[in-house]
Formats: structure tokens, C-alpha cells, sequence
């Protein structure tokens, strides 16, 4: 089994790359939590507005649009934090090197989905460009939402590669530090790191909802 | 000559193709299932012609770009489902277009399909028109009370698209739009007076008429298109023989909808007129509508289109081939 | 493989089938989602590999990447799934507006003086919670601080106060809100309305059963939940004012959903925003409004992903046909339909003792919905004609309910009951092994639940009828 290194924080960043695109997930997630608010916001003006007869234009289209925004820019960030869900039942109960190497594979795999992803997410994107494919009722452009999946994918796919050499470098010293790699946690170690996490934020405890 | 008879059997090679569609089987899909039939009796069962309902394939929005991705060989879609996708067929959803009868609908349909414009609108999309579900003319089904004028509509929260949308809304109406199913539950509740749908079949269908208090039988304000299309790599790779028995059904399947229409309305027509107050608009009336709500959306449609295409040739084609000119 | 088939975007080039046996292609590619989810791959890519494989089988490279390729989006940017942040950060909110500790104080003073009072109460204060929190893991946690020390305080035996605060937390799934029920609202393409109302009943009549099993059990065994009793009517009037936050967002999204009045994603942003209001004048600071939405998004997401993973698989499923296969193959087997019924709940049992409860129903509802559809007749089939006496919409919305809460009993099962380890997490001093023993009764509950479900599905269909009537 692999423990948390610090005990909260479920993965280390090293190196210049790493630490950048690090960066550039928070701020993708980032903007992706303000969406949230911002949707929030807009959804309930929309319904006071309409309530006292004077509906929003176009707040049903803009919401709509917006879940682009959340469904995708954060995803990298949650590759990082491990919170894509699997079944970790065997991998986590493998031997060092074999594990590494299971580890590698999995997300070499998952690098050539995210890769055909990126390309033919790009190419619908396109023909949204070229046929100026608008919302049905205030024509709004589709195109922008539909350019934020290439886009967070590509730095998804970065990630990915990003963990496929943390996995390698693992596989070669089974017993080095892990780092660069979204750390898998026992239930355990789960529900450990959810309740320092609320405990650090105040008195609430929400972390995993996983359900 | 091979397709001609009944009894004779074309001999090809084994062929398998998908159609996309959404829904369950009614009655616009019943020219699909009698094409699909007709192809594997032709063939002896080698012509396999499987029909994909509710959306399996492809979103009902998306079979276009499902055709031109190769992902199945035939499809159905509405034009005022993408009207960015079909600018010259939302011809076919000009308010007040002169479509008398069945026959009208046939005529303008199948002119349309071969005019150089629109033809090459589809080839855009790796696809060729095989035939239209031919769609009826709409009509109104509403709650509250009965309009009975054109000025009865204004403030009227409406659902209906395309041209025939923009009519009512230059007449004072609200438009909304909402997916088909959900008409239903948006009448009962009052957050929509009236629906334009075609008539009679798409009410009964949605069920619609158990929630309205009143419809309108005259008004035929325009209607839409929802062609059958094959995609054209995969046809070009059919040998002759099937080629032509394909393109030879097309006129039992245009009777088959038809018939599949006439049914609809021996079905719901006297539970509407039992159940609802029927609205007959005069011709004074209507003719008052159709001067703010025809012409004018057509000139605004030409409008908004003519740097795409020729709009005004697409329009004049319509109208010349409803009039059986 | 052929390997220059594949290379020029040919059907057939993987397994060398293709349409001539789908169930075959549909085989190799179940075995092949097996292999990578037990392996440890993340499902969204165990399920977006395996159908983007399934799909170039069955239709060439071009057509199955172009399919791929729009299905993130063409999923994910609908107007429905605006809903699922705004549940989920109702519940990130919920505990920092001070609601749990309201709650249960006013529950315990109405509550304490039957047989297992305190443990009463903490099932109805959770219940209570659960019409602000869509996450059941998250109830767990907040209840394991709250009720825990005074269960213990009281004597109550460290079994029974940890299982029930682990089972409790498992409401907050079928009581609406409810992000897992929206989300089999959109695989089984049902209305999301109808699936929150309900699971309004389902989550009551379960808070019933477990009050009445622990009052049952505790007069039989008084030393370990003692009844506390001391509280005045006075005492109990003065419980409820703090209640009103938490009462108007439950009563605004029920009666939203249910009149009409505001759609169901408008409803959560409103709860929402009572919710941010009231943990602000609670003393709530920014920063843990950062922190709230910064895990909303993080959860969001995972879900997003999951949901378009899935549904890549799902277009393979749709192009193969597996699933009217899989639905031909349960007729025609030809057995009594609730027997049918009960070896796909025991199948459920099974898988959720290694899955979460997301990826779980994800993962097999495209095949095993329709041919319960099926069983009971079809999706148009009536009342007086079908299997289980119930028309398509109803069937579809009864199997919803019991099949979420199949999937909600797994959080509380060893080995991987999420719940448990989350008790355990708040309160070390409590082993695992009590928790789990703790849970014992509420596992027999949850069974005779889902029983009465079964029994009688109008627990389930009444209020949807009512809505739609
Ligand atoms: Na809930
Ligand atoms: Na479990």
C-alpha cells in the first residue's frame, strides 16, 4: 500500500513543467468554481426576473453554455487530486514494480483515448466555426464552448504524460518518493485525508460525496 | 427493369445498413420500417436495412454530422432542428406557403430536393435526399380561451418554430421553445397557451389534445420538412441493381405516409372535435394574417439569406411548384 | 487485427466480426471494460476506450472517432445537468450554515424520550439534512461529529451510535436533492422532476423503518440506547425557529420541482443561494466559500466525465445492440419476473461491494434498464398489461429508486463501505469492526426496505402520478 507522503496533500510536484502546468490547472479549476458561482448568480436572477414578469433574455442559452466551462476545465486538476473514480481494490494491493508498471499502462492507455479525443473534440469544434452553429432561440455562437473541450483535453492529455514518466521513474526505483503521480488512497487514507481537509477549512466535512 | 414486378428478386451481395431515428415507431417512421421490409423481400433477406430508434445512433440533432462521419448509411432530421446546418430547406418553413394537399407537399418536396441548391446544401453533409416524411400542415392546439381573431394570439405565450415562430411573433405573440415531449407538461401547467405541431398526427401523438380546450382546423399556417437522406459514399458503393431498387421505392414510400397520415386523422380527429372547441378562422381573418404574417417573413428570410445562396430562387421555386405551376 | 484494415479506417479490423456478430463484438468488448476496470484505469477512460474500440469495429475509424469526439460536449451541455453543481454545493454549504447541529438538537428534544432516542433522532435529523445535502458520504461525516459524542456521552453503545450515523448519511440520496438520481434521470432519459419527487417517500419510509428497527431493538436491549427524556413542550417550540433556513430550502425545491413553479436546476441555484446566505450569517468566511467551490468543481467534474465516459460506451451499445440482445435473452429465459428482478439486485449487491455507487449504475444501466423495460413490458406498456403492475414511466422511475438504493446499502457493506470508513475517520476510537457490526441492523433494515419497495411500488409512484395528474 502507498501512503499519502505528507499525510494530506495526496501527490507531490517536482520539476519546472510539472510546477507550470500545476499552476495552469488551479487556475483552470479555478476559473471552472467561478462558473459555478456565476451560474448560481444568473440562474437565480433568471427566476426573480421572471417571477416579476420580466424575464432575462437569452439566461437559459448563457447557463447552458456555461456548463462547458465546468464540465471540462477542471479535469486535468482532478487527474492531478486522483478524484476520477476507479477501482482500487487490486491495483493498490500490488506488488512495488508490477504495480508501476500496471500504473504506466493504464494511463498510456488513457493518454491515446485523451489524444483522439483532443484531435476530433478540435474537429467538432470546427465545424461549429465554419457553419456559425448558434443556440436555437438568441443565436448565440456555440463555437467558444465547444473550443474549451480541445482545450482542457490537451492539457488533460499533458497530465497524463506528465504521469506516464512519474509512473516509469517509479517502476525503475519501485521504492523512491512518489511524485508527479495522482496517489491512489485507501478508504482509509480516504477518509482520513476528507476529514483533515474540512478540519483545515473550518467545521464542515464534504470532501468525498463520492456517491 | 430489375425492380420493376413484385415477384422478382433482385441478386446482390450481402448488405448491412443502419438507419438513425429517434423515438419509438409511429407514424413517422412508417415509411422507414415499410423500406426496410420491402428492400429485404426484394433482396431475399441480403438488403438488411436496420432501423436504430430513439437516438441510439446519434442525437436527433446530430445525424447530419453522424452521415458525414460514415457512422451509419441512412438517417431522418428536421430542418428547423439546425437551421445553421439547412439555410435553403427552411424554405419548407415559410408561413403561409400555398401547400393545399398532400400532393402540393409532393410537388414542392421532391422540386426542392432536385434543385441544384439544395442538393449540393446536402452534399455538404455526404448526403443525398431519398425521400420526405411529408410532414401535414400544422394547426394550433391551446388552453384558455378561444382566439377568434389573429389579435386573439397576441400576448399568447406560443411554442412553434421556424417561420412559422417568427409569424406569430410579429403578430404579437410570445414565442418559446421547448423539445416536443415537454409540450405536454407545459400546457397542463400553464406555462404555454398554444402549440403549433402537425396536425392531426404530432397532437395525438404528444397526447396533446388531452390537455388543450381548443384547436384550429383552417389556420395552416406552414409546416416544415424532415427528409430521409442516404449517405452518398455509401450508396455510391452499392452496386446498380440495388441503386435502383432503392430509388425505386421512393414513391411506396411517399403513399405509405400517406396512408400512415390519413390514419392519424381518421383516429384524432373526432376525439378533438368530441374533446375541444374547434376554431374556424374566416377568410377575412385569415387573410388578414397571412398579410402580417406571410409575406413579410418571407421578405426577412430572403433577406437574412441571400448572401448564402440564392434565397429568392429557392423561395419562387416553392411557391411556383405549390401552385402546380 | 488487420492491422492495414485498421490503418484504412475499415469496420471489421479489430476482432474481425463486426456486424456479422454483434453480440460476439459486444462480448469481447464487456470482457475488455472488465480487464481495464479491474486493472485500476479510471473509469471514464476504461469505459471511453472500450467503446471507441467497440465503435471502429463496428463502423471504421471515421465514424467511430467523429462519434467520440462530439460526445463529451453533445452530453455534457444540456440544460438538465446545469443542476448537479448546484446540488452539490448545497451540501459543500449546508454545514457551514450551522444546520446539522440545529437539527439535531431540535430532532433530540422531539425524539429522545422513545427506546433509543438519541439514535432516533440522529436517523431523522440526517433525514432532515438529507433535503439539503445531495451526497451521502458528506451526511456521514457532518453526523459523525455532531451526534456521535452525544450518543456516547449518553451511554449509547459505540456500535450503534457509528452505524447509525453511517447508514443515516445514506438519506441524503433518495430525499431530494439527490445528484445520483439526476443522474439516472439522464442515462435513462426519464424526467429529472419526476425521479427527485420520487425519492421524497422511498427516503422517509427508510428513515421509518430504521426509527422503528432501533426502538424495536433498543427495548430489548435498553442498556445500549438508553431513552433521554427531560424535554418540555417549551424546549420543543424553541427548536423550531432554527430550522427555517433549512425548511424553506427543502420546501423550495420540493414545490418547485413538484408545481412547477421553477425548473429543477433553478430550484438548486435558489437552495443554493439560501444556503451561501445563511452559512454567510452563520459566520462562514470567504475562504471557505473558495474552499466549497473549489471541491464542488473538483467533484463536478469527476462526475462530468464519468457521465460522457459512459455514454461513449453507451453509443457502442446503441450501434451493437447488445442491449436488445441482453433484453431478448431475460424473456426468453422465461421466468418469473420478480425472481428476475431479485438476481439483478443480487448482482448489484455483488459489484457494489467492489464499486462506488456512481460508476456502478453508470456503468450497467444501459444494458440492465432496458431489459428491466423489457420485463415489465416495455416502455409503452400499461398498468393492467405489465409484469409489475406498472406502466413504462412508473417502472422506469420504481427501478430508479431501488436501484439507488441497492447502490446507497453498498456504502455501508464491508469490504468497501465508504461510509463506515468515513465514521472511522472522524472517530479513530471507534474500530472499523464495530462500525461494521453496528451496521448489521440497518443492513436488515435497508433489505426490508427495499422489499417494501418492491412490494409496493406506489411508495414510489404515487407522488410523480400526483405531479403529472
Ligand atoms: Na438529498
Ligand atoms: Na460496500
Amino acid at each position: 500500500m502507498v501512503g499519502s507522503p505528507n499525510g494530506i496533500e495526496p501527490n507531490i510536484t517536482r520539476g519546472v513543467i510539472p510546477k507550470i502546468i500545476r499552476q495552469i490547472e488551479d487556475l483552470f479549476n479555478i476559473l471552472a468554481a467561478m462558473t459555478i458561482f456565476f451560474v448560481m448568480l444568473l440562474t437565480t436572477t433568471g427566476v426573480f426576473s421572471r417571477l416579476i414578469g420580466a424575464p432575462l433574455p437569452a439566461s437559459l442559452e448563457i447557463s447552458e453554455l456555461a456548463i462547458a466551462v465546468f464540465a471540462f476545465l477542471g479535469a486535468a486538476y482532478a487527474q492531478r487530486q486522483a478524484a476520477h473514480i476507479r477501482l482500487e481494490l487490486i491495483i493498490s494491493n500490488l506488488p512495488g514494480r508490477f504495480r508501476w508498471l500496471l500504473e504506466m499502462f493504464g494511463s498510456f492507455l488513457s493518454l491515446c483515448l485523451m489524444l483522439v479525443l483532443v484531435v476530433y473534440s478540435w474537429e467538432f469544434f470546427l465545424n461549429a466555426w465554419i457553419i456559425g452553429d448558434s443556440t436555437y432561440d438568441y443565436e448565440i455562437p456555440t463555437w467558444p464552448a465547444k473550443l474549451l473541450v480541445p482545450v482542457a483535453f490537451t492539457l488533460w492529455a499533458i497530465r497524463l504524460f506528465i504521469e506516464i514518466i512519474g509512473f516509469g521513474r517509479l517502476a525503475l526505483e519501485p521504492n523512491a518518493i512518489p511524485y508527479n503521480v495522482p496517489l491512489t488512497l485507501t478508504p482509509e487514507q480516504e477518509a482520513r485525508l476528507e476529514i483533515l481537509h474540512s478540519g483545515a477549512g473550518g467545521d464542515g466535512s464534504f470532501a468525498a460525496g463520492k456517491d | 427493369a430489375l425492380a420493376g414486378g413484385h415477384s422478382a428478386t433482385v441478386e446482390g451481395p450481402s448488405v448491412f445498413w443502419k438507419l438513425s431515428t429517434w423515438g419509438n415507431p409511429r407514424a413517422f417512421t412508417a415509411g422507414i420500417e415499410h423500406l426496410s421490409k420491402r428492400l429485404d423481400e426484394k433482396t431475399g433477406g441480403k438488403f438488411q436495412l436496420k432501423i436504430f430508434y430513439g437516438g441510439q445512433l446519434s442525437k436527433s440533432r446530430e445525424n447530419l454530422d453522424g452521415l458525414k462521419a460514415n457512422a451509419f448509411e441512412m438517417a431522418q432530421f428536421c430542418n428547423f432542428y439546425h437551421p445553421d446546418k439547412n439555410p435553403a430547406l427552411m424554405v419548407m418553413t415559410m408561413p403561409f406557403l400555398p401547400l393545399t394537399d398532400f400532393d402540393a407537399g409532393v410537388r414542392v418536396r421532391r422540386g426542392l430536393y432536385a434543385h441544384p441548391i439544395l442538393s449540393a446544401e446536402m452534399d455538404q453533409w455526404n448526403a443525398m435526399y431519398f425521400e420526405s416524411t411529408h410532414l401535414p400542415q400544422y394547426e394550433f392546439l391551446g388552453r384558455g380561451d378561444v382566439p377568434k381573431s389573429i389579435d386573439d394570439f397576441k400576448g399568447l405565450r406560443v411554442r412553434a418554430g421556424g417561420g412559422i415562430g417568427v409569424a406569430m411573433e410579429t403578430i404579437g405573440a410570445t414565442r418559446q421553445s421547448m423539445p416536443a415531449p415537454e409540450v405536454y407538461t407545459a400546457m397542463q401547467r400553464g406555462t404555454v397557451d398554444a402549440a403549433s405541431f402537425p396536425y392531426t398526427y404530432s397532437h395525438g401523438a404528444y397526447k396533446i389534445d388531452e390537455v388543450a380546450e381548443w384547436f384550429t382546423s383552417n389556420l395552416t399556417p406552414g409546416t416544415s420538412d424532415c427528409p430521409i437522406v442516404i449517405n452518398k459514399s455509401a450508396f455510391n458503393a452499392l452496386p446498380e441493381q440495388y441503386k435502383e431498387l432503392i430509388m425505386s421505392l421512393r414513391d411506396e414510400v411517399k403513399e405509405n405516409y400517406r396512408e400512415a397520415y390519413k390514419k392519424a386523422d381518421a383516429k384524432y380527429l373526432p376525439q378533438f372535435k368530441e374533446r375541444l372547441t374547434e376554431v374556424v378562422f374566416s377568410d377575412e381573418e385569415l387573410a388578414k394574417f397571412r398579410e402580417i404574417g406571410g409575406q413579410p417573413v418571407w421578405d426577412k428570410w430572403v433577406a437574412d439569406n441571400k448572401d448564402k445562396f440564392d434565397a429568392q430562387a429557392v423561395l419562387d421555386l416553392a411557391v411556383k411548384l405549390a401552385k402546380g405551376e | 487485427m488487420d492491422i492495414s484494415a485498421l490503418i484504412a479506417g475499415q469496420p471489421n479490423a479489430i476482432f474481425g466480426v463486426g456486424y456479422s456478430d454483434t453480440s460476439l463484438v459486444g462480448a469481447y468488448v464487456m470482457i475488455l471494460l472488465l480487464v481495464l476496470v479491474f486493472m485500476g484505469v479510471r473509469v471514464v477512460f476504461a469505459a471511453g476506450i472500450t467503446g471507441l474500440v467497440g465503435l471502429v469495429e463496428l463502423i471504421g475509424w471515421t465514424g467511430a472517432a467523429s462519434i467520440v469526439g462530439s460526445v463529451p460536449y453533445s452530453k455534457s451541455v444540456s440544460f438538465v445537468l446545469g443542476l448537479l453543481p448546484m446540488f452539490i454545493l448545497i451540501g459543500y454549504l449546508a454545514f457551514h450554515a450551522g444546520m446539522t447541529r440545529l437539527l439535531f438538537q431540535a430532532a433530540k428534544t422531539w425524539l429522545g424520550w422513545v427506546p433509543g432516542g438519541l439514535a432516533v433522532a440522529t436517523v431523522f435529523a440526517a433525514a432532515g439534512f438529507a433535503a439539503v445535502s445531495g451526497a451521502s458520504v458528506a451526511t456521514a461525516a457532518v453526523f459523525a461529529r455532531v451526534a456521535i459524542p452525544e450518543m456516547l456521552d449518553a451511554g449509547y453503545k459505540k456500535s450503534l451510535a457509528a452505524g447509525v450515523v453511517a447508514a443515516g448519511g445514506t438519506l441524503a440520496t433518495l430525499i431530494p436533492p439527490s445528484a445520483i438520481l439526476v443522474i439516472y434521470a439522464i442515462i435513462v432519459e426519464e424526467s429529472v422532476g419526476a425521479l427527485l419527487i420520487a425519492g421524497f417517500l422511498p427516503g422517509v419510509f427508510s428513515a421509518v423503518v430504521y426509527g422503528l428497527i432501533i426502538i424495536v431493538w433498543a427495548k430489548f436491549n435498553p442498556e445500549a440506547g438508553p431513552a433521554i427524556k427531560g424535554f418540555t413542550w417549551s424546549d420543543r417550540i424553541k427548536s423550531l425557529p432554527g430550522l427555517i433556513p433549512i425548511m424553506s430550502v427543502a420546501v423550495i425545491i420540493i414545490t418547485a420541482i413538484y408545481g412547477g413553479w421553477a425548473t429543477p436546476t433553478e430550484a438548486g441555484a435558489l437552495g443554493a443561494m439560501i444556503v451561501l446566505v445563511t452559512a454567510f450569517i452563520h459566520g462562514m468566511r470567504w475562504r471557505a466559500l473558495k474552499d466549497a467551490l473549489m471541491e464542488t468543481s473538483k467533484l463536478v467534474v469527476m462526475i462530468f466525465s464519468l457521465i460522457w465516459g459512459v455514454l461513449i460506451f453507451g453509443r457502442f451499445l446503441g450501434f451493437s445492440a447488445v442491449p436488445e440482445a441482453f433484453a431478448d435473452w431475460i424473456l426468453s429465459l422465461d421466468a418469473d419476473p420478480y425472481l428476475i428482478l431479485l438476481c439483478i439486485l443480487l448482482g448489484y449487491v455483488v459489484l457494489g461491494m467492489f464499486m462506488d455507487a456512481i460508476g456502478l449504475l453508470l456503468l450497467t444501466l444501459p444494458v440492465v434498464y432496458p431489459a428491466v423495460m423489457a420485463l415489465n413490458g416495455g416502455p409503452d406498456v400499461t398498468a393492467a398489461e405489465s409484469a409489475f403492475g406498472l406502466n413504462g414511466t412508473q417502472a422506469s422511475i420504481w427501478f430508479g429508486i431501488i436501484v439507488v438504493k441497492m447502490a446507497e446499502v453498498c456504502l455501508i457493506t464491508p469490504p468497501i463501505g465508504l461510509n463506515c470508513f468515513v465514521v472511522n475517520g472522524v472517530r479513530p476510537d471507534i474500530p472499523l469492526t464495530d462500525i461494521f457490526k453496528g451496521i448489521t441492523l440497518f443492513f436488515i433494515a435497508d433489505v426490508l426496505t427495499i422489499i417494501g419497495l418492491i412490494m409496493f411500488p406506489g411508495i414510489v409512484t404515487w407522488l410523480p402520478d400526483l405531479m403529472f395528474s
